[in-house]
């Protein structure tokens, strides 16, 4: 494996950058990473409330941006602090159970943060959004290019918020000349230590997949998805980008390369067993995960690559093996 | 990530199977008689050991008080019989023979499109057999077929089942001086359909659409497109061998711009291989995938999908380049229409050349 790429982020002048959503995975991580580099940016960090490995390393606001003032708090927060960057990192990590709230927070609030990172002036913003924004379609391409047509799922409701999302980020970035808006679009991330529904439903010995399906998957690494992110902290890289690990996978040879055993049911039958075991628990129906295992959703990384060059260390094998291998230590099957 | 059984766990494996047999042998007698002479523990409490064709029959059924001769002719026949047949050795051969790809069988890396090298390698060993067996395919004109980076074949489709896709590929990589296996495009109801979704694409199927194909020629890679789409495939069998109406030529934009040389395809014999009776659209309606009456198709159950036996000849026709053709042309409607009609009527007439020299359908 190459060696890590040196984040070179800091030297290039940016002095303060906020972070939305610091209690997130992604948002804690790139905290931490920004801090390790050789001359750190100041971090100014909003949330409902600060990982403690973060207390006294960063510049701590609570902020809660379901408030229907959020806009203003934040804008303020912004401006006081000088901050030349903003990623917005503030999204559940699983599709919330309270679809009202989810929309709140995902699309109102990211709405919140856009408007405050324009009134105060803020240079750059950096949005996480997610590959599943292009929705899993028998009718898809082999590989989704960024211009595709955004058709998420439709009974995927956080993937479909963040489609709205990115609608209103391409009108505001429209209006807004100056800025530079990224939105980053990752495939599903594996990794170590990266928790979220999916990775959930591959932990166990067991996976369900459907019978006669075995759609190609990719991966983005953990630690991919953070140098990513730094890059386009570093470098302007305004638009959308997918980022995915290179090469695909099957998914039964996934499941063999970890071991596991695969359980195919017939789609009729896991489509109505989700919903009956969810209507219950949450409101994102499962059959929308499904439909991402029985239809290509590849997303084509070229632009990424050439004008970003953005080279992921690990291939999709590698992430998968080592999101497998971790799990394994930590005592799951 | 190879599979491959060592040759010691096959050794094993061979000496505890003969060592079973040798235990069958001993207590049912069938074979040859045991060489330690040791007496089987649920041998019957005899003086001596029963005599083959007693316990044979014990084995086949309850002896009958009184059999009448034919029916101890018939016994002892039998057990002769049974004697020559080495079982280990025809199941051995039966599994090599057979050699199915299986899920076992898959390699750790797939290329983009999810061509899986080691599965193709397994199953070439069975599109081999379709090919100079089961069709007895004739290959003419692929001498003409250019060693180009590009190359993209358009061909008439028929049978339901891309089988003439799976045969084109095998036809070129087997006759051209190249050896390169080209793409077959697939339409989109095969591609999604569950369990052949995952095989073809093993075998190198592409669903049909712009951006992949694009994509494809892009890495020069050479591909098969059937642009009569799902229309070719799903005629009635009074149709056969009239092309239906071609895409909206997207092929000849995409060979012109990317400056792929485009040639003509007709197979013959793939009409026969699933005749479609009729082709009830209210099922399609219902559940979203067509499912044509051939004469042995519902009937016979599972047994219908097998492909009747006819003989196959495969044409390629003269390929057209387009060097001298403006890049710009690719977006000329009435360009890429020409070209689509002149491509079209260069494969119905490869087919109105070829059919009357086949003398029989089948033989």
């Amino acid at each position: 494996m190459a060696a890590r790429r040196e984040p070179e982020l800091g030297r290039r002048g940016l002095a303060t950058v906020a972070i939305t959503g610091v209690g997130t995975f992604t948002g804690a991580r790139t905290a931490e990473r920004l801090l390790e580099g050789d001359s750190p940016p100041r971090i100014v960090a909003l949330d409902l409330r600060l990982p403690r490995r973060l207390e006294g390393r960063v510049r701590f606001h609570r902020v809660d941006l379901t408030e229907p003032t959020a806009d203003s708090w934040v804008a303020e927060i912004l401006e006081k602090e000088g901050c030349e960057a903003v990623l917005h990192a503030a999204f559940f990590t699983d599709p919330h159970p309270d679809v009202e709230l989810s929309h709140e927070l995902e699309v109102v609030g990211a709405l919140h943060v856009m408007n405050a990172a324009a009134a105060a002036g803020v240079r750059k913003l950096v949005v996480t959004s997610s590959a599943q924004v292009y929705g899993p379609h028998p009718d898809n391409p082999g590989y989704l290019s960024e211009d595709h047509e955004l058709r998420p799922h439709p009974h995927a409701h956080a993937a479909r918020d963040r489609a709205e999302l990115e609608r209103l980020l391409r009108l505001f970035a429209q209006r807004h000349r100056d800025m530079v808006v990224t939105a980053l679009r990752p495939s599903w991330i594996m990794g170590p230590s990266y928790e979220s529904a999916v990775t959930r439903r591959f932990e166990s010995g067991r996976v369900l997949t459907l019978l006669g399906y075995d759609p190609l998957l990719q991966f983005l690494h953990e630690d991919d998805w953070l140098d990513a992110i730094e890059t386009v902290l570093e470098r302007d890289a305004p638009g959308p980008w997918n980022l995915a690990g290179d090469g695909v996978l099957p998914l039964s040879t996934l499941l063999r390369l970890g071991d596991k055993r695969s359980v195919p049911l017939p789609h009729p039958l896991l489509y109505g067993a989700a919903r009956l075991d969810s209507l219950a628990r949450t409101g994102d129906l499962p059959e929308a995960f499904w439909d991402h295992l029985r239809f290509g959703w590849l997303v084509d990384t070229r632009r990424a690559r050439e004008q970003l060059g953005f080279e992921p260390l690990y291939t999709t094998q590698e992430a998968w093996m080592s999101f497998v291998v971790a799990r394994k230590l930590r005592g799951y099957r | 990530m190879s599979r491959e059984v060592p040759p010691e766990v096959l050794a094993e494996l061979r000496a505890s199977v003969r060592s079973l047999r040798r235990e069958l042998e001993q207590r049912f007698g069938v074979g040859e008689p045991a060489a330690e002479g040791l007496a089987a523990p649920d041998a019957p409490t005899g003086a001596e050991p029963a005599s083959d064709e007693e316990l044979l029959a014990f084995e086949a059924e309850p002896p009958p008080p009184a059999a009448p001769g034919w029916l101890g002719w018939l016994r002892a026949e039998l057990g002769a019989r049974l004697e020559q047949i080495d079982v280990v050795q025809i199941y051995e051969s039966l599994r090599e023979r057979v050699a199915l790809p299986s899920s076992g069988d898959i390699s750790a890396e797939v290329d983009d499109f999810g061509l899986d090298a080691r599965y193709l390698a397994l199953a070439r060993r069975w599109l081999d057999w379709l090919y100079d067996t089961w069709w007895r395919v004739d290959v003419s004109g692929i001498e003409g077929v250019p060693d180009a980076p590009r190359v993209l074949f358009v061909s008439n489709s028929a049978g339901i089942l891309p089988w003439d896709a799976l045969m084109i590929a095998h036809a070129v990589e087997r006759t051209h001086s190249s050896h390169r296996r080209p793409r077959p495009l697939v339409s989109d109801w095969i591609a999604t359909l569950p369990f052949s979704q995952s095989r073809l694409a093993r075998l190198g199927a592409v669903r049909a659409c712009a951006e992949n194909a694009e994509r494809l020629l892009a890495a020069n890679e050479w591909v098969i497109a059937f642009p009569e789409g799902q229309k070719g495939a799903l005629k009635p069998f009074r149709e056969r061998y009239r092309l239906q109406r071609f895409a909206r030529g997207g092929f000849v934009s995409l060979a012109v711009r990317l400056r792929a040389v485009l040639v003509p395809v007709a197979v013959i014999g793939s009409e026969e291989v699933h005749p479609i009776l009729f082709e009830p659209r209210i099922v399609r309606r219902l559940i979203g995938v067509p499912l044509p009456v051939t004469p042995t198709f519902p009937l016979l159950g599972p047994l219908g999908v097998v492909p009747l036996p006819s003989r196959w000849r495969i044409r390629f026709g003269e390929p057209i380049w387009f060097d001298d053709v403006a890049p710009e042309r690719a977006a000329d409607p009435l360009y890429v229409n020409r070209t689509r009609e002149r491509v079209r009527g260069a494969i119905q007439t490869l087919l109105d050349e070829e059919l009357p020299r086949r003398r029989s359908v089948f033989v």
